[in-house]
């Protein structure tokens, strides 16, 4: 059932496409990060125009299917001039889905940051970008650090989706390995314990962070 | 007398369909101590938070040494509303402190007070570190100094407040409140600060304030606000001991028998 030259076999080639699992969760993440932000400011704006137009895009990314952003993405924009290569496509795709949830995060973070802040940022005198680089985002962020490692951990475990575009991840260098060997048991468990090792610890991890946060936040 | 370096025109102030402040007219001059009291609701607070441009003006005009607050003037001479950098360059001119004193909770009690000068103004850190250090010197906590507000008392709190506001040299400094929000035992404390400033004299001061004895000390000056204008307006011992208007003595008898009152 288990053999194991077989699986000692197939791990260093399963390992090695591990750099774009990664990969693709790190430049995805920084991605959903820079967008959710954005996304945050907008819906902020005092333009109700801005305001309605963002939090509309942001709500119809956030109730669509990851899946089919990637497919669309990936296969639908081609027609359209902009052919990309997997992994670009992924990222964007991650990067976007994601940045829908983060900027939900952010709105939290910054709404807890009470209304007195902004009256003294502009009793002081603050520009409009000082007050959020300075006072706002440094109250708002440390507070929602361990939602947005939880949504890390999880986007890292969503990057197989990725698969479904053609980029060559470890799910699809397990399942490569498979189709030519008709053996999937080992590929495929060593992938799920691949995923355990790196997310485990990351969650763990995450558990302090979010110890620390509570005990300076309360 | 010299230019006054406050002067109200016509100030008018909605809330929706509410008047809070109708058609105010006032002036404060430089280095001038003025208490403002009065039932809440009357709009103390809203006339203050209109010279800090926390409130925006309905209508009417906010001049602040000699420049319009809320207008500029446009290239044939007509007031429009001002552009954020005229309105940056006038509020320098003025500062707060507040009742729940919105210290900066993740930033120690030095960095609360260097923040602004380096960050707005663009003082030179170390400048900023010895200003900031002869401030806290001044409000009796320098041994705060790397202290965070959280590990603070009220008191301490509300005086780090006013170090912050001080050191970017306002000429006008509006207190509201500023100890409203403190337990009775540490209110001696911050007015004691807030005395010490006043007798130094250069900065002008506005004091909302319920602090009857205290307003009688520090001010030169008492405005008695009701119902969105200033009905009395003169030096304390005309106004808290030979009220004219009868809304005035009303409210006096009450702070008076409210004061009385043990609890």
């Amino acid at each position: 059932m288990w053999d194991w030259y077989y699986a000692f076999e197939v791990l260093p080639e399963i390992a090695s496409a591990l750099g774009v699992t990664i990969g693709a969760t790190v430049v995805g993440f920084i991605l959903a990060l820079i967008l959710g932000l954005i996304w945050t400011l907008l819906i902020r704006s005092k333009n109700k125009i801005v305001t309605t137009v963002a939090d509309s895009i942001v709500k119809f990314i956030r109730n669509t299917p990851l899946l089919v952003q990637l497919y669309f993405i990936f296969y639908v924009f081609p027609q359209f001039g902009l052919s990309l290569d997997p992994f670009t496509a992924g990222v964007i795709g991650l990067g976007l889905h994601y940045s829908t949830y983060l900027s939900e995060v952010f709105r939290s973070g910054i709404e807890s940051v009470g209304p007195g802040q902004w009256e003294v940022a502009t009793a002081l005198n603050f520009t409009t970008k000082k007050t959020w680089t300075r006072i706002i985002l440094p109250q708002a962020i440390p507070p929602v650090l361990p939602v947005i490692g939880n949504y890390f951990i999880t986007m890292f475990k969503e990057t197989p989706l990725l698969s479904a575009i053609t980029l060559v991840e470890i799910l699809q260098t397990a399942q490569n390995i498979g189709a030519g060997t008709f053996r999937y048991t080992e590929p495929l468990t060593i992938v799920g314990l691949l995923f355990l090792l790196l997310s485990y610890p990351a969650s763990i991890a995450l558990r302090q962070l979010e110890n620390r946060v509570t005990a300076r936040y309360s | 007398m010299s230019e006054p370096i406050v002067k109200y025109n016509n100030v008018t102030k909605y809330f929706d369909d509410l008047m809070v402040l109708d058609g105010i007219d006032f002036e404060i001059q430089p280095g001038e101590k003025v208490a403002l009291v009065g039932p809440s609701g009357s709009g103390k607070t809203t006339f203050a938070r209109l010279l800090m441009t926390l409130e925006e003006i309905t209508d009417g005009t906010i001049e602040v040494a000699g420049d319009y607050l809320w207008h500029e003037k446009d290239e044939n001479g007509d007031l429009k509303p001002a552009s954020t950098d005229h309105l940056r360059k006038v509020r320098s001119n003025i500062g707060m402190v507040f009742q729940h004193f919105h210290l900066f909770p993740h930033m120690t009690v030095l960095e609360n007070i260097i923040e602004a000068p380096v960050t707005v103004k663009g003082v030179d850190k170390k400048e900023a570190i010895k200003d900031g250090k002869e401030m806290l010197d001044k409000v009796g906590l320098l041994d705060k100094a790397d202290n965070y507000p959280a590990q603070l008392s009220g008191g301490q709190k509300q005086r780090v407040a006013i170090a912050r506001a001080l050191v970017m040299k306002p000429k006008v400094l509006i207190f509201d409140e500023p100890t409203s929000a403190l337990d009775p035992e540490l209110i001696g404390e911050v007015l004691d600060v807030i005395k010490d400033i006043a007798e130094e004299g250069e900065t002008s001061m506005l004091l909302i304030t319920h602090e009857m004895d205290f307003a009688r000390e520090v001010a030169d000056r008492i405005a008695f606000f009701d119902a969105g204008k200033i009905v009395e307006d003169g030096p304390p011992s005309e106004i808290l001991y030979h009220p004219k208007s009868p809304r005035l003595k009303e409210f006096l008898e009450r702070f008076m028998s409210t004061q009385a009152s043990p609890e």
